[in-house]
């Protein structure tokens, strides 16, 4: 009798010592995740409050003279050099994604892929400190749209390319059987099947590498330099705005406009890169 | 029919020449980069990576012919304190996110009911797609201050005894090693977090219901049975994160100090890492006639180029088959 | 059929795509008719380019100006490299710059001065009295608290508090950096024998010590960092004073102790302005006299004589004749605090200003 109490009494303080330190692991676990959220959250919060009292009218349709007024030629900087540099990404870094998906399986294919990895973990700053050597100035483009955005493209295409191929090679094989059975041409079946049917994920990508384009700064210091004034639709020796500038050198000057005005910009950066980051898990989000 | 396979012939041909941009862009930058840091390299020598003295030398005398090269007066470039600021502020960055990351993936995985679990896991996700000029801002805001003001003395009231940790051994600024250290560490948690998430799901169910059967605690299967078969995952997502750390820019800059010509003696000193002295040197480098400072530059590009590519490699070996982006 | 009709389809859509593309192109150089001018560099002078360029505009509204303050270094590099078209220095080139680049010119655009700023809390509305020596030895770390020995003999009968000085240097290449190192440099052999002047010296390791990013960063960095101090141009008076920050009193050249006002300003001016050689490059450090303020300098901007076209050259030429001369009333400099030109350094401007072409 008394024997089996024993037994029993000490499995259940061993029970009770692996409960407590399994709750004690689950706490820290939750912990763990605050200390992870929490940050995130007051960031949002801080910049939400602090750029949202900023906002006006007049934010947005006047360009800012030195430290104070608008923002709109950074706005509208931002939107050409983004939406500019996908105007080189998406042909390359979708084209590099289909012959990585449909004939990349050889070695050529792991070169690319390997060294394209290896140019997505390239330093942004390096890209840039290359873009002004080569194209500011000895292209003699000077400070421009163009070097911004093709700057821009070089990070966005190995992105692109990758997301591009993990979404077409999810496309049953049997669906590009079925179009070859039919007498289709190979063109015809990367374009009007493979790439029609993984064309979610594409378009994931290519708003996927907006949002980096969008929340870019150090490579676009050096080759897109900075305009007071609205972008007069010159691609080079035209410097032009954008905002991740105002908020990088505006919170360094000792003004309270220019403090709301980074703010202000942070705001619009945040909000642009956090809806298309939402907008395409919500939408767009394949996993089941 | 010998039509059509000219026509396909094509077709692929422009598909892989399209592709070849990718590693012919890369190998252009990286020639351009050795090609203009090669008289750099040659006057630096090994000097480069030992010696703590960055010196553009006199650019107001005329310059002088120094081991064989044109340079400054008195051009000294040592980048150790760069490397060491960027060493430690990304170490330190991994020293916090890994326990933060692993407990976020556990969460996440296994103790977040099922409705919240995707606005939980796209939250964590969420943090890792914040631009680094608002993290830096953030960083100047609340971080700086915060330990300045609270954090500091309070890591110095208990762990004050041990230099390293001591704030009155520093100016007590909040920019330096700590706050570059604890925004890298924001930056870096989420690529870690989710990495090892995902391979938590992929846990086969079987596993973990035997080691139930054998009477363990559900944190005990997570921790004892789970967490072994992930490892290489985990590995994985740490040097891919190192990888970000060592690389980033612009939050660093604006939360590190913009130490000169020390290594930090506590957590709190201000430092330097590579990716930020490049910004925040280039114009001063170009002032110099001789050209040897920009060229200087390009070699620390080119060295952190090396030590980027050599951690991305590393972690590409150990995931394989995984890949930089995530797979949304 | 239908697949021939759909590829026509998709081929005309991609033209027009294409023709559009052309189009925008097209209209977006017709746009570009009036001139635009970049002037980057020096953040001591940036807010008076920016109280200067609507001013300017108005009058000529065929040009137009974007303003950056990147430090004076920046502009140097970015004038001579031809990125911008105004470089704006506190600084003047380097014989060796020089000599490399014979088409860039030196042109002053007004007098401006630089104050040793601090945050000594509780302390602020007190002038320390500090010397070009003790700055060094601030700045090499040799003294470290603010109540070193050789801080108080400077300041008897001031109580300075028992705490580590956190002294803030320039990141960027700056034109502020280098009168301060030349203003250390002219008046401690030390310094000049380790250190010398530039627009980027290589700080001597100070624990501690921290880097900022342009004037601005400076009064930023300051503001933030209690017993911290730092070199701030006067444009920034308004700023630093609103922040309530501390100005130190210098000692001069003839012994005295002296605040940058008006009249030490234009006092150090007088005794060295008459030295200015024909390409204007000279420094205004470490004057004689009783009244002299030890840092001042001219304002530069740097130029090429060569712009790429003649509107461009005529734009340019407008800007800095309009700025040595109208903008230069005290309207405008005043908010700045700083001071204008003689008459006789206007002259050697003026004649440098006509070496500009198309």
């Amino acid at each position: 009798m008394s024997a089996t109490f024993d037994v029993k009494a000490r499995r259940s303080a061993l029970e009770t010592k692996r409960i407590v330190s399994s709750a004690v692991g689950w706490g820290l676990c939750g912990l763990a995740f605050l200390l992870v959220a929490v940050p995130l959250l007051d960031l949002v919060l801080t910049i939400t409050i602090k750029g949202a009292s900023a906002f006006s009218i007049s934010l947005f349709t006047t360009s800012s003279n030195g430290v104070t007024g608008g923002l709109l030629a950074a706005i509208v900087g931002t939107a050409v050099l983004s939406l500019g540099s996908l105007v080189f990404a998406v042909p390359i870094g979708v084209g590099a994604g289909m012959y990585l998906s449909e004939y990349g399986q050889n070695r050529l294919g792991s070169v690319i892929r390997f060294l394209s990895d290896t140019l997505t973990g390239m330093p942004s700053i390096v890209l840039g400190y290359f873009s002004y050597i080569t194209m500011v100035i000895g292209l003699g483009w000077q400070f421009s749209a163009l070097a911004g955005a093709i700057t821009l493209a070089i990070m966005v295409v190995p992105y692109l390319a990758r997301i591009t191929e993990l979404s077409l090679q999810r496309v049953p094989v049997q669906m590009r059987e079925a179009a070859y059975a039919l007498g289709a041409q190979e063109r015809t079946v990367a374009f009007k099947v493979v790439l029609a049917a993984g064309a979610p994920g594409v378009i994931t990508g290519v708003l996927l590498g907006l949002a980096i384009s969008v929340g870019e700064t150090a490579p676009l210091i050096y080759t897109a330099g900075w305009s007071n004034y609205l972008w007069n639709g010159k691609l080079t020796n035209q410097p032009i705005g954008y905002l991740t500038y105002v908020i990088w050198t505006f919170i360094n000057q000792p003004y309270k406009s220019a403090h709301a005005l980074a703010f202000a910009a942070a705001l619009l950066v945040m909000l642009v890169v956090l809806a298309i980051n939402i907008g395409v898990r919500v939408v767009l989000r394949p996993r089941t | 029919m010998k039509r059509q396979a000219k026509r396909l012939n094509l077709f692929r041909l422009t598909l892989t020449s399209i592709a070849i941009v990718i590693p012919v862009s890369l190998i252009i930058i990286v020639v351009f980069l050795g090609q203009y840091a090669w008289q750099a390299i040659g006057f630096n020598g090994i000097r480069f990576l030992g010696t703590i003295d960055w010196s553009l030398g006199n650019l107001y005398m005329n310059p002088v012919v120094t081991r064989g090269y044109q340079v400054p007066i008195g051009a000294d470039y040592g980048i150790l304190a760069f490397i060491v600021g960027t060493l430690f502020s990304s170490l330190l960055a991994l020293l916090f996110a890994l326990p933060v990351a692993v407990g976020t993936a556990i969460f996440l995985s296994e103790a977040a009911p099922d409705r919240v679990r995707p606005v939980l896991s796209m939250l964590v996700e969420l943090v890792a797609v914040v631009p680094s000029v608002v993290f830096g801002l953030w960083g100047i805001y609340v971080l700086a201050p915060l330990i300045s003001h609270y954090i500091g003395p309070g890591i110095t009231a208990v762990l004050g005894f041990i230099p390293f940790f001591n704030m009155n051994n520093s100016t007590g600024s909040g920019f330096g090693l700590l706050a570059a250290g604890t925004v890298l560490a924001l930056m870096i948690t989420p690529i870690i977090a989710t990495t090892l998430y995902d391979a938590l799901r992929q846990v086969p169910l079987d596993l973990r219901e035997s080691a139930v059967a054998l009477g363990a605690t559900r944190f005990e299967v997570v921790t004892k049975i789970m967490m072994p078969t992930v490892r290489i995952t985990l590995i994985g997502g740490v040097v891919l994160g190192l990888g970000r750390a060592l690389g980033e820019t612009m939050a660093v800059l604006m939360v590190s100090g913009g130490a000169l010509n020390y290594l930090p003696k506590t957590i709190f000193t201000p430092i330097s890492t590579m990716a930020a002295f490049i910004l925040s040197q280039l114009d001063s480098a170009l002032q110099d006639p001789t050209n040897m400072a920009v060229k200087s530059l390009a070699e620390i590009a080119l060295v952190l180029f090396v030590i980027t590519l050599g951690v991305n490699a590393v972690a590409r070996m150990i995931v394989r088959g995984a890949t930089f982006v995530r797979n949304i | 059929m239908r697949s021939v009709t759909k590829l026509r389809r998709s081929t005309l859509l991609r033209a027009a795509a294409a023709a559009a593309l052309i189009a925008g192109l097209g209209m977006g150089v017709a746009q570009a008719a009036g001139v635009t001018l970049v002037e980057t560099g020096s953040t001591l002078l940036y807010p008076l380019f920016n109280i200067w360029v609507p001013h300017f505009e108005a009058i000529y509204p065929g040009v137009k100006i974007t303003t950056q303050g990147t430090g004076s270094g920046a502009g140097i590099a970015q004038a001579i490299s031809g990125v911008v078209q105004v470089g704006a220095s506190d600084a003047y080139m380097s014989d060796q710059q020089v000599k490399q680049n014979p088409d860039i010119l030196n042109i002053p655009l007004a007098i401006s001065a630089q104050a040793i700023n601090y945050n000594l809390p509780g302390m602020n509305n007190k002038h320390l009295k500090l010397s070009g020596p003790v700055l060094a030895d601030i700045y090499t770390g040799k003294i470290g608290m603010w109540n070193d020995p050789a801080i108080e003999a400077l300041n008897p009968g001031l109580k300075l508090p028992d705490h580590k000085i956190i002294p803030v240097h320039r990141t960027d290449g700056s034109g502020d950096t280098f009168i301060f190192s030349q203003y250390l440099d002219f008046s401690t052999p030390a310094w000049a024998s380790t250190v010398g002047y530039g627009t980027t010296v290589s700080w001597p390791a100070v624990q501690g010590g921290l880097g900022a990013q342009g004037n601005p960063g400076m009064v930023e960095a300051l503001k933030q960092n209690p017993y911290a101090i730092a070199y701030i141009g006067v444009s920034f008076h308004k700023e630093v004073s609103e922040a309530h920050l501390g100005q130190a009193m210098l000692l001069n050249k003839a012994g005295k102790y002296v605040l940058p006002t008006p009249r030490t300003i234009s006092a150090a001016a007088d005794e060295l302005v008459g030295k200015t050689p024909a390409d204007e490059r000279i420094s205004l450090i470490f004057a004689p006299g009783a009244m002299s303020y030890p840092i001042i300098n001219y304002e530069y901007a740097i130029v090429n004589t060569k712009q790429r076209d003649a509107a461009t050259a005529k734009a340019v030429k407008d800007l800095l004749t309009w700025a040595s001369n109208t903008g230069n009333k005290p309207v405008y400099l005043k908010q700045v605090e700083f001071m204008a030109l003689p008459p006789a350094i206007k002259k050697l401007s003026a004649a440098q200003i006509a070496k500009i072409g198309g």
